[in-house]
């Protein structure tokens, strides 16, 4: 959930946007991160692991544990804890190691 | 502990994997590294040094002193190729290489 | 990229260093990986306990007041950057994510601060189980609720501030798990939280997240269902680039486990290399500004921009002040670790 009115800091005066998660829209504000602002809507996991495949979501939150990697505007193995949400932004979970041939085929 | 923890998150390592290694003979972090990829990961063992040095700890006769962390290298966060063969103050010539190479279905003509 | 003296770390420390180099006439070069300077602090909304020599305020208050400072002096920033190795003259390797240069410094402070440790569980890897700071930081940084009923689980090194903080954004605390050697189950603090010591978490469950986690007390065991667990298992201080730098290290469990050797000047196995805050041992905030304005005097010292003599003064006092204002086994593990600054444990480790 976002918090609207936090007890400390007050209003939230940032600028509510639009982020696609597989094409669903969901509500973000200016200034979080992809990571907690898939976390207000419920959104826990992130991706998962390649060897047991099991689910991931964040855990550092500091850009440390790479456990948020997701896929970001095409971009794969994104931070999401550390990168910033941007209007449209596009973005899906990180699933597997991304394919390296791709942009060579698709080019 | 229950055996079958993860300890390294990045390359799913367990306990007893690394406990495996230790009975071999294993007394560093990167004797562990070298049998299991503990450590490996995206995270460069970020997340586990510390918890392997608690079980070799466990484990063996050694303080935790005598168990030194694993090898830091370069580069010390992931980066992406692209970035990293790019020097915008000098000429690169990893980049300029990289700029040169034409494809033609996935293979350098 | 050029600059007097380069600081790596644009937390409480860094910045207090920045300050006080700059001061002098220096030019000063501070790198941050985020795009924000001020670190933690943003996302410390607790009150802290300072030096008296700022009155006390909120972390990002702090944060503010530190950025605000530099306005004016010869301080260039790199925020958004990260440093990401070195290279074999010397130079400092740092990356935007576009591009990597080298940036050359004739001094280099190092404020990079330290990282919560990690507590595994059977399955902790579930999205949920995070560390008490991501938590603080979803709160304070992202104003999300990361949760609505919390476990935590650790040494409670922090632990009240941030129930104070999740409680009053509505995230309920069901319980407080310890594994010291206390006996006991019985509540935390007034805020009538149940807690369990002498205790573990020895499962979690749940279909990609967390749902249940079960609980080991002294007085068998206990089933919760939490959607979040929050680990507090302390901090350690950073170590990478220190180790890139080829600086000589110790143990020092009362300061967090593996550290650079400094000595009395902050300065560590290499010349050129300055270590402060955190990176010089786990401790409170107030250390953390004492110990940003020793870095910053030793390197004016060698850099000529403060007499000796007065640098001395300086330092004195800095070092009564700390000694007050630090936890007393915080500051005899710092005096011995400065003893021992001619014995490190591992050095020479760097081989490129
Ligand atoms: S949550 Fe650890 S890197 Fe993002
Ligand atoms: S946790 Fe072991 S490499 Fe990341």
């Amino acid at each position: 959930m976002h918090i609207k009115e936090h007890p400390i800091l007050g209003e939230q005066l940032n600028k509510p946007i639009t982020i696609y998660l597989n094409e669903q829209p969901l509500e973000a504000y200016d200034n979080q991160s992809i990571a907690g602002a898939l976390m207000a809507n419920n959104v826990k996991k992130l991706g998962q692991s390649r060897k047991l495949v099991q689910a991931r979501g964040m855990f550092c939150s500091k850009g440390r544990c790479c456990s948020c990697y997701m896929t970001v505007d095409g971009e794969d193995h994104v931070k999401t804890c550390m990168r910033k949400v941007r209007d449209g932004m596009k973005i899906s979970e990180g699933l597997e190691d991304p394919e390296l041939r791709r942009d060579i085929d698709e080019g | 502990m229950d055996k079958s923890v993860i300890v390294c998150r990045c390359e799913e390592i367990s306990y007893e994997e690394i406990e495996e290694v230790i009975t071999q003979g294993g007394r560093t972090f990167d004797d562990i590294k070298r049998i299991t990829r503990c450590g490996m990961g995206a995270c460069q063992s970020k997340i586990c040094s510390k918890l392997v040095a608690e079980v070799i700890h466990k484990q063996t006769e050694l303080s935790m002193e005598q168990i030194y962390p694993p090898r830091f290298r370069m580069p010390i966060s992931p980066v992406s190729l692209e970035a990293l063969a790019t020097d915008s103050q000098q000429f690169s010539t990893v980049k300029s290489v990289l700029d040169e190479i034409e494809l033609t279905d996935g293979k350098v003509k | 990229m050029k600059a007097d003296v380069l600081i790596i770390g644009a937390g409480p420390a860094g910045l207090t260093a920045a300050y006080e180099v700059a001061k002098t006439g220096l030019c000063v070069l501070i790198i941050d990986e985020h795009q924000q300077a001020g670190g933690q602090l943003w996302q410390q909304s607790q009150i802290l306990a300072l030096p008296d020599i700022f009155p006390n305020m909120r972390g990002f208050e702090l944060a503010q007041f530190l950025v605000e400072r530099l306005e004016g002096l010869a301080v260039e920033w790199l925020l958004g950057h990260r440093v990401i190795g070195v290279y074999e003259d010397g130079q400092i390797g740092v990356t935007n994510d576009k591009d990597v240069f080298p940036v050359f410094a004739e001094k280099i402070i190092i404020a990079t601060g330290a990282a919560e440790n990690a507590i595994p569980f059977p399955k902790w890897t579930l999205p949920g189980v995070m560390t008490i700071g991501a938590a603080q930081s979803v709160v304070n940084r992202d104003r999300v609720k990361p949760g609505s009923s919390a476990v935590i689980y650790g040494d409670n090194s922090f632990a009240s501030d941030v129930c104070e903080l999740l409680l009053s954004v509505e995230v309920n605390i069901v319980a407080i798990v310890k594994q010291n050697k206390q006996l006991g189950n019985s509540t935390f603090g007034d805020m009538n939280i149940p807690l369990y010591e002498n205790s573990s978490i020895i499962e979690a469950r749940g279909n990609g997240k967390l749902e249940e986690i079960d609980i080991q007390t002294p007085h068998g065991m206990i089933t919760l269902k939490p959607d979040i667990v929050l680990i507090d298992g302390g901090q350690s201080p950073i170590l990478d680039i220190v180790y890139q730098l080829d600086c000589a290290l110790r143990y020092q469990a009362e300061l967090g486990g593996w550290l650079p050797v400094y000595n009395h000047q902050l300065q560590t196995s290499k010349d050129h290399v300055y270590v402060t805050g955190n990176a010089t041992g786990v401790s409170n905030h107030s250390a953390l500004i004492l110990t940003g304005m020793l870095a910053a005097a030793s390197v004016c010292e060698a850099l000529q921009s403060l007499p000796p003599e007065e640098t001395e003064v300086v330092r004195n006092s800095l070092y009564s002040k700390l000694e007050n204002e630090e936890e007393s086994d915080t500051f005899s593990a710092r005096k011995e670790h400065i003893k021992q600054f001619s014995t490190p444990q591992l050095k020479d480790q760097f081989i490129s």
